[in-house]
């Protein structure tokens, strides 16, 4: 796996791939430093209580499209690296199991999200510093909002991974992925069990726990269906 | 154990109620170039993409080096170098770093890499981003990423497709020096003759998803029987002279033709036609070319 793995950061090199993965939460951050800078009166008075609260809650609110349409973008980026020139015949016919490809692509996607949200996280912190927040950061709440949306996301990664690794035509995955993006923004009110709902970190119980461990049993499930499809399916 | 690095098995694939391939034995032996020949869409694809586990066979089975590849597919594959139809590569990378992404997950040793590309002669445009490569470049890069593995069983399938003759020359005299130098044993396949008759061994002949041949490339060759033809002043009378004499010969567009006989005998029919005063403009020997051959065993649908 560590084989596969290597190769795979490899073949991504110089696809802009990286970059988006810096441009998404490095964006973030930049429009909560024009929110802050732009309303830091009203913004501060509103907040007086739990200035780092109010910080991370704006970003976390930005962050979950940002991630939607992320993993959206940027699984369909990886898949696209052996579309191109259906390098799939090339990679299969190696001695490398479909099971370790197919997981190898997976976790590459997942492993750059995660990093999505380690840098988020940092923006978060620089930005607060700069605001003159004082240095009484909450650590513990900081890391939960940044990456426990990407958790609560896992079941659109596991679709969006299947999706653009089966079908050579991307214009279907990312369809797919903008319009999850788009109702998941108006899914507040939705019932719980919507899995789109599930990043926003709300429902009935108060607790982000429920969304999260929803989530990662589907994420799974979803992968594990998705691999044996992948399995399967003959290379063209 | 079989001595055949390759053996098929009434190998059929079935594309829905489509019979692609149809009860396919394959036969190769060790250090052999096994041509695999048949028109545009005979299924030589689909036969080596099954050969390689990228396709799954409908019936039949395949063995190769002895083992049963549904059963050890990747123990087989890791003694396989193979290119599928147009190469497959990774325009953004270069060619260097192209063949560090196979050898990676092939765990083979760095060297290895300058090695491969020293022998498709790359090695100078190793650093290029392989999407500026020319096809004849991108066809021997994707020759070097097969023989990454130090494989002993090359599958190329349309090798030389879409490169100018001066390539086409190269990486045919690439092909014929391996068996000899590295043991390899080879498999390649092309709808063109021409190119299976300059380097093949061994040749199989597919048509419409059916093998109708496949044995030594002499035997093939042996199928072209030869037929003596005469230019004479005037043709007709010519015949009607030699049958007098008890020659059998054909009249074609103002031409004699003499099946294959023995010398003598064309001896005797060309003294025949002198001491009866004819005029003798050329005496040659028309072999049927193995492209007729060819044409014949596919039914004349073959495209060459």
């Amino acid at each position: 796996m560590g084989r596969i793995m290597a190769s795979e950061m490899l073949k991504i090199k110089r696809k802009m791939i990286l970059f988006l993965i810096f441009l998404g939460p490095i964006g973030v951050v930049a429009l909560e430093a024009c929110n802050f800078g732009l309303r830091y009166d009203y913004l501060t008075k509103v907040y007086k209580d739990d200035l780092w609260g109010g910080l991370i809650n704006e970003a976390s609110l930005l962050s979950i499209p940002t991630i939607l349409i992320g993993l959206t973008i940027i699984t369909s980026m990886i898949a696209n690296i052996e579309h191109q020139t259906n390098a799939w015949k090339q990679l299969l016919a190696l001695p490398i199991s479909k099971t370790k490809v197919y997981t190898g692509k997976a976790l590459l996607a997942f492993l750059l999200l995660i990093l999505s949200c380690v840098v988020l996280a940092g923006g978060i912190i620089v930005l607060g510093l700069l605001l003159k927040f004082g240095v009484n950061i909450p650590f513990l709440y900081l890391l939960k909002m940044c990456f426990f949306p990407f958790l609560a996301s896992l079941p659109f990664l596991a679709l969006q991974i299947w999706l653009a690794i089966t079908m050579k035509n991307q214009a279907i995955p990312l369809t797919v992925g903008i319009m999850g993006t788009i109702i998941s923004m108006y899914s507040m009110n939705f019932p719980n069990w919507v899995p789109w709902k599930w990043p926003l970190l709300v429902n009935d119980l108060e607790k982000a726990v429920y969304s999260i461990v929803a989530s990662i049993v589907i994420g799974l499930l979803l992968y594990l269906v998705s691999h044996l499809d992948f399995h399967r399916k003959e290379v063209r | 154990m079989s001595n055949y690095i390759i053996e098929t098995e009434k190998l059929t694939k079935k594309y829905g109620a489509r019979r692609v391939v149809h009860q396919v034995d394959l036969k190769v032996k060790k250090g052999e170039i096994y041509g695999f020949l048949g028109p545009n869409g005979a299924g030589k694809t689909t036969t080596i993409k099954m050969l390689l586990g990228l396709a799954r066979p409908t019936k039949g089975s395949i063995h190769i080096f002895g083992k049963d590849m549904k059963k050890d597919k990747l123990a087989v594959l890791k003694k396989i170098g193979s290119l599928v139809e147009y190469p497959s590569y990774y325009g953004h990378l270069t060619a260097y770093e192209n063949l560090e992404a196979v050898r990676i997950l092939l765990d083979a040793p760095k060297s290895r890499i300058d090695e491969v590309l020293s022998i498709v002669r790359l090695t100078r445009d190793a650093k290029r981003p392989v999407k500026g490569f020319s096809l004849g470049m991108k066809q021997r890069l994707g020759i070097a990423t097969a023989l990454l593995g130090n494989p002993e069983l090359l599958i190329l399938d349309e090798p030389t497709n879409g490169l100018d003759p001066s390539g086409i020359i190269e990486i045919r005299e690439l092909l014929k020096s391996m068996p000899k130098e590295h043991g390899i044993t080879i498999v390649v396949s092309s709808h063109l003759l021409s190119e299976i008759d300059q380097m093949a061994t061994q040749v199989g002949i597919i048509s419409k998803g059916e093998m109708i041949f496949q044995d030594s490339i002499e035997t093939l060759r042996k199928r072209s029987s030869s037929k003596i033809k005469l230019t004479v002043n005037d043709a007709q009378s010519a015949w009607r002279n030699l049958m007098s004499n008890g020659f059998k010969t054909d009249v074609v567009q103002n031409q004699l033709f003499v099946d294959s006989v023995t010398d003598e005998k064309i001896a005797e029919i060309v003294s025949s036609l002198v001491k009866n005063d004819y005029s003798i403009y050329r005496v040659e020997e028309e072999k049927k070319s193995l492209e007729e051959i060819f044409l014949e065993l596919t039914g004349g649908e073959g495209s060459l």
